[in-house]
């Protein structure tokens, strides 16, 4: 990944962020069952079989503790074809941009 | 296919090679409970303490029956995800034995007891409780279960994930003469066995039943696994495979390149072969529409269905009546939709019946009964992946990838074709992988 793009990707994650912040929030005040569901836990699992529950390990590479940023920079990075054709840039090709953002900001909560 | 291996083992290495620290930080470090684990589990969940025993006062109850990849990961997220949800989960033994990776037992590279899996960690980590025992019957109006010793459980919700059953096969009134180690435990040490005690220059058959059936690419894999063994155990042996369907049904590169190139010495493969009896005393196969084949070996994989209470209950209605029909939004049975739900093998959707993507319909339908015991609904665009390897040596694996999306048009899983493919060839890599991935999938699913 060029340093471009890394920048540019940063630049996107901050300008995304409040606008997923404003998104959970309106899904807060629509209704109880959104406090026990956060958005994006669900699609955030998917990563669980192969990076532990929560992104804890055991497995691949641990995902806790990393930013929403990263994840998602790496996610776009991996569904570019940048990162070659592995197992994991076929799972990343299978998300929108949309969803890639939204797990990547749940994931950015487990420390 | 050189320049194909030497590629792929870049790409390999490539998957992040700035994460590499990280891979190894988190091969290391997650064998036991690391002390930092408690606190993670409990993160938005409650205290680790609250999440361990079973609630006193649950706000809904759900009997899981079937502890497998789908039943055991969904007794776990619904008790990490579910707020003060009792669960009990119902199976006939304490001990599941993975059938992932078990080919791996008839060339002895792994033994069942490496298999194996115990509920404890479910029980004492997340609270779930467990009764182990037959379960008679189960009615889908009520959400009663009627256990074989008489003892009688309610809730709000059953889960089923029993799994599959197989069809009788004529003339094999002892299944263990033509074992299908389909199901990992004693069918499998039966075939191994035999594998073992067969003279050098043998022949050895494998079936494989018309789809659907658990694990799509797996009798190709044990194929070429096995092919692999007989070459150095058992010198001059034919591998020959007799497939049911009109072709090889998944990475048909790799299988193709594999059956014809590398192991072409040893396997046979035959399409459109349906076995129709057998006659198990000297181990010979008739087929549909006539031919036979008489083999040292007979590695018999029939036609299989969802496991029988799914049957019994009325819920087998798919797939010409084998498996059940559900709502991919939450599994729930078409037939019993606020009642019963059914997960992985035994239910008919458009994913592969198999461990990975079991575990994923589980969080999906843990998720959509967190949601609807709140007040509200599942999730409208529910996302599940398939992820496997294939040993195609005893030491190589290539891998397969699937990726679904909801499609609320058809109401079902659509499979997304940038999301799915395989990997050019096999390598070294790609086994290592492997054995990461295993104790990753069964650690989320178990631990």
């Amino acid at each position: 990944m060029s340093e471009g793009n890394t920048i540019m990707s940063k630049h996107i994650a901050r300008r995304i962020r409040p606008v997923l912040w404003a998104a959970g929030l309106l899904l807060v005040s629509s209704g109880v069952a959104a406090q026990t569901t956060p958005a994006g836990r669900l699609l955030a699992s998917n990563c669980f079989q192969c990076h532990g529950t929560n992104g804890k390990g055991p497995g691949f590479e641990t995902l806790a503790g990393r930013s929403s940023a990263e994840i998602y920079e790496k996610l776009v990075s991996f569904a570019s074809g940048k990162e070659g054709q592995g197992l994991m840039a076929r799972h990343a090709m299978g998300y929108t941009d949309a969803q890639m953002k939204s797990l990547a900001a749940w994931l950015a909560t487990q420390k | 296919m050189n320049g194909g291996h030497k590629m792929e083992r870049r790409l390999f290495l490539g998957m992040g090679s700035a994460w590499a620290a990280s891979v190894l930080a988190g091969c290391g470090g997650g064998d036991t409970d690391a002390p930092g684990e408690s606190e993670a589990l409990g993160a938005g969940s409650g205290s680790m303490r609250a999440l361990a025993a079973s609630p006193t006062n649950p706000k809904a109850r759900v009997i899981v029956i079937g502890g497998g990849m789908a039943g055991a990961t969904f007794a776990k997220y619904m008790r990490l995800w579910g707020d003060t949800v009792e669960v009990t989960l119902i199976d006939r033994s304490s001990t599941y034995t993975s059938n992932i990776m078990s080919s791996m037992v008839l060339t002895g590279q792994r033994t069942l007891a490496s298999l194996n899996y115990g509920y404890s960690t479910l029980v004492s980590k997340y609270g779930i409780k467990t009764v182990f025992g037959e379960v008679k019957s189960i009615d889908p109006v009520l959400a009663r279960v009627t256990m074989a010793s008489g003892a009688v459980l309610t809730a709000d919700r059953i889960v089923l994930a029993p799994g599959v059953d197989f069809d009788s096969v004529t003339g094999l009134t002892d299944p263990l003469v033509m074992p299908h180690a389909w199901k990992a435990g004693a069918q499998t040490t039966a075939l191994a066995k035999q594998l073992a005690a067969m003279p050098a220059g043998g022949t050895v058959v494998l079936t494989i039943p018309k789809a659907p059936y658990r694990c799509p690419p797996g009798p190709y894999e044990r194929a070429c696994l096995l092919a692999d063994w007989l070459k150095v155990k058992k010198k001059g042996s034919k591998l020959i495979v007799l497939d049911a369907n009109a072709d090889i049904l998944v990475e048909k590169d790799n299988f193709t390149s594999a059956f014809l190139g590398l192991h072409g010495s040893v396997i046979e493969y035959r399409n459109n072969v349906e076995i129709d009896h057998v006659d198990a005393a000297t181990r010979t196969l008739y087929f549909t529409g006539g031919g036979s084949l008489r083999a040292n070996v007979v590695n018999l994989i029939p036609r299989q269905r969802a496991g029988a209470l799914v049957s019994a209950a009325g819920l087998a209605n798919a797939t010409e009546g084998r498996f059940a029909a559900v709502n991919v939004l939450d599994y729930s049975s078409t037939l019993a939709p606020k009642k019963v739900h059914v997960l992985g093998d035994a239910s008919a959707t458009t994913q592969p019946k198999a461990g990975h993507i079991a575990n994923q319909e589980a969080k999906v339908c843990a998720d959509a009964l967190t949601r609807i015991f709140a007040g509200g609904s599942p999730d409208p665009a529910p996302v599940t992946n398939s992820a496997c390897f294939s040993t195609i040596t005893m030491k190589q694996a290539s891998w397969l990838h699937s990726f679904f999306q909801y499609d609320p048009v058809t109401g079902a899983m659509k499979g997304v074709p940038a999301g799915s493919g395989a990997s050019v060839g096999w390598n070294s890599d790609g086994f290592q992988d492997m054995g990461i991935w295993f104790k990753a999938l069964l650690g989320d699913s178990f631990a």
